[in-house]
């Protein structure tokens, strides 16, 4: 029956030849449980539609009704508290992966010709990873949305020039409110998603047109003989990583349920505002008492909140262009090696100490 | 020069057969072997190291035609089309097609001009459709975003209740505003402090934080240096966060912002952190009766200088 059905589509659309491109990719040396990462991404995307969706079933993008809601969800409205815990410890899943994404694609040189597009329109991906987890911090309309979200467009007010038109495009005014959750919403469920379906679609087919990287070491000889086509080993690979993926977020969110607090007010509070975890370190950065020398002051902020992180994306979307030795063994190369663990380590020391400043 | 499909094989001592397909390494994108037609038997040759002459039409085999058996058979289940496999470039390492498959032009679309007049048109019709939206649909999205500053005066009770001198208490205030679509009440708080004559000239002595402008510069209000009453705006003027009057490790008694830290003075001064300014002054008045009243003013966090965004 089933074998009808499918032999009548493929009649029409050539259904056997495009599933059989789309799984016949071959890969250098056979597949691995290093380059599960793009694929694992696309998995926890398609998690963040599916609970995103079922979320807005009961979600009021109002600022009179964005917290009751969103509370409704938790406490009202059955297994809410666990798709929405779901999508918050998703989106923390997301930018995980995508640094150790990212990480591997560095480290295996897989940004070298001919996949510099690969890598630029991966860059694109990183930037509107982050700005959902912006928008959607501020959806759920409580304390910690709206102190993260008043600080986060102040920071975007410091951009020179365009800040000010900016900050005020974002809020929807001079000041965080009503209209500024509005905005948030629509980049959030709309803009962002749509831009990174698109996104994700021209990544996928640059990285299918310029072919995958395979490993940084052995002889010709011996990637030929271990060759191996996408499909099923590589796949197999793929799904086991988004099994342990979807355990340890499902675990995460039955373990640790998001905690909604007050609702969103510019009063003074006991409340300590931080972001979420990937941007403690730019938070710490702006703070930090061994650093205030350099990000104090007006000048200071605009060193550390813009001309810093802007020059490290200028940075990651030149390397391609700067670094044009065809050597990919990362031991051959210590200078990507050394750049590398110095900014993890960073990151690392700056997000430990933003948590032991906690409450000072 | 690449073996071509077709082209004949010849042995050592005669001809014996034809090339009836490639086999091409995937990696590689090189032609690896061939499949030879002889003798009524597919046999698959290695391209390494076994041709030694090939041109267009023919192909020669460095070894004698009795040789041949000692080729594998070519099982065709083994091997999948190029159609079916993702190869990127391929065509660009390859030359095995017989020759090009056409199909021409439309009779009409052999005119040049009128092709290029049809592509222009398509543009201009494009941009006739775009442009009367943009700027319908820029006004559309600021709407909101300039407003007018409110200069009106609210009422944030009674002096009598800060009863300490030097020491700031937080006042809690209700504020209705408009957004868009939505009238929305909500909470806003300040500091009120009632200063000793010391503490008031020291904060006096910045003067131009006692005036305050409407949206065209023009002065609206001076505090009264000789009134003991000073409002400081709620907002940290670092990244906008509220502050609060807390006993510092270092500092003693003196307003701590939680966000990063920037540590002011009872007279607002920036004792330490990240904070490029003083904390903002509202303008005060204090009427017959002791009620205090400020217009709500913000101003922008981040900057050295004062400006009023609201």
């Amino acid at each position: 029956m089933w074998q009808t059905v499918y032999n009548w589509i493929d009649e029409r659309i050539e259904l056997k030849t495009l599933q059989a491109k789309l799984l016949n990719e071959p890969m250098a040396g056979g597949a691995r449980y290093a380059y599960v990462f793009g694929s694992v991404l696309l998995f926890v995307f398609a998690m963040q539609v599916v609970t995103g969706i079922l979320l807005m079933f009961y979600y009021a993008p109002t600022a009179d009704h964005a917290w009751a809601s969103t509370k409704y969800i938790m406490e009202h409205v059955d297994y809410g508290w666990f798709l929405l815990s779901y999508h918050l410890w998703g989106s923390s899943a997301m930018i995980a992966v995508v640094i150790m994404h990212m990480s591997q694609v560095y480290l295996w040189g897989a940004y070298k010709k001919p996949r510099e597009m690969v890598w630029l329109a991966g860059l694109v991906l990183f930037l509107i990873v982050l700005a959902f987890g912006f928008t959607g911090y501020l959806l759920p309309w409580d304390q910690r949305s709206y102190w993260a979200t008043t600080i986060g467009i102040e920071i975007v007010d410091k951009v020179p020039f365009i800040g000010d038109f900016l900050g005020r495009f974002l809020r929807g005014g001079p000041v965080p409110g009503a209209l500024t959750l509005s905005r948030f919403f629509v980049i959030h469920v709309m803009i962002l998603p749509l831009s990174l379906m698109a996104i994700a679609g021209v990544h996928l087919f640059f990285f299918r047109k310029a072919g995958p990287a395979g490993p940084f070491k052995g002889s010709k000889r011996e990637l030929e003989t271990k060759m191996e086509y996408f499909f099923p080993t590589q796949v197999w690979k793929d799904i086991v990583a988004m099994a342990v993926v979807f355990v340890i977020v499902c675990a995460l969110a039955i373990h640790w349920p998001h905690e909604l607090m007050d609702e969103a007010s510019p009063v003074a509070s006991d409340l300590n505002p931080e972001p979420e975890w990937y941007f403690m370190f730019l938070f710490q950065l702006l703070r930090d008492p061994a650093l205030q020398f350099l990000f104090s002051g007006e000048w200071g902020e605009f060193l550390g909140a813009i001309v810093l992180p802007s020059v490290f994306l200028l940075l990651l979307a030149a390397l391609p262009f700067i670094d044009r030795n065809p050597e990919r063994h990362i031991l051959k190369r210590p200078v990507a090696l050394s750049s590398w663990l110095v900014v993890m380590i960073s990151i690392a020391i700056l997000t430990i100490r933003a948590y032991q400043f906690r409450g000072e | 020069m690449q073996p071509r499909i077709k082209a004949k094989v010849a042995c050592t001592d005669r001809e014996v057969g034809e090339v009836i397909r490639v086999v091409v390494d995937p990696l590689t994108r090189e032609i690896s072997h061939l499949v030879i037609a002889a003798g009524g038997r597919e046999l698959l040759v290695p391209a390494d190291g076994n041709l030694s002459a090939v041109t267009d039409q023919s192909i020669r085999l460095n070894c004698p035609s009795d040789a041949l058996a000692g080729f594998e058979p070519f099982r065709r289940a083994d091997y999948l089309s190029i159609h079916e496999v993702e190869i990127p470039h391929l065509e660009r390492h390859l030359d095995v097609m017989p020759g090009e498959v056409l199909v021409p032009l439309p009779e009409l679309e052999k005119n040049l001009s009128r092709r290029s007049f049809f592509t222009k048109f398509t543009n201009v019709i494009g941009a006739v459709l775009a442009l009367p939206l943009v700027f319908p649909v820029v006004k559309y999205l600021i709407k909101p975003m300039y407003q007018p500053f409110d200069n009106d005066w609210l009422k944030l009770g009674k002096v009598g209740q800060a009863t300490q001198v030097d020491v700031p208490r937080l006042v809690k205030f209700e504020k209705t505003v408009r957004e868009g679509y939505l009238e929305r009440k909500y909470e806003k708080s300040h500091w009120v402090l009632k200063a000793s004559p010391e503490l008031r000239k020291k904060i006096a002595a910045e003067p131009s934080e006692q005036e305050f402008r409407d949206s065209s510069g023009k002065v609206i209000w001076t505090n009264d240096p000789e009134s003991d009453v000073v409002i400081f705006s709620g907002k940290c003027t670092h990244l906008g966060c509220a502050y609060r009057w807390r006993k510092h490790r270092r500092f003693g008694q003196v307003f701590v912002c939680p966000c990063h830290l920037s540590v002011f003075d009872v007279s607002g001064k920036v004792l330490d952190g990240p904070a490029p300014r003083p904390l903002d002054q509202l303008p005060v008045r204090v009427s017959g009766s002791g009620e205090i009243e400020i217009i709500d003013m913000e101003f922008k966090a981040g900057r050295a200088e004062q400006v009023r965004i609201v």
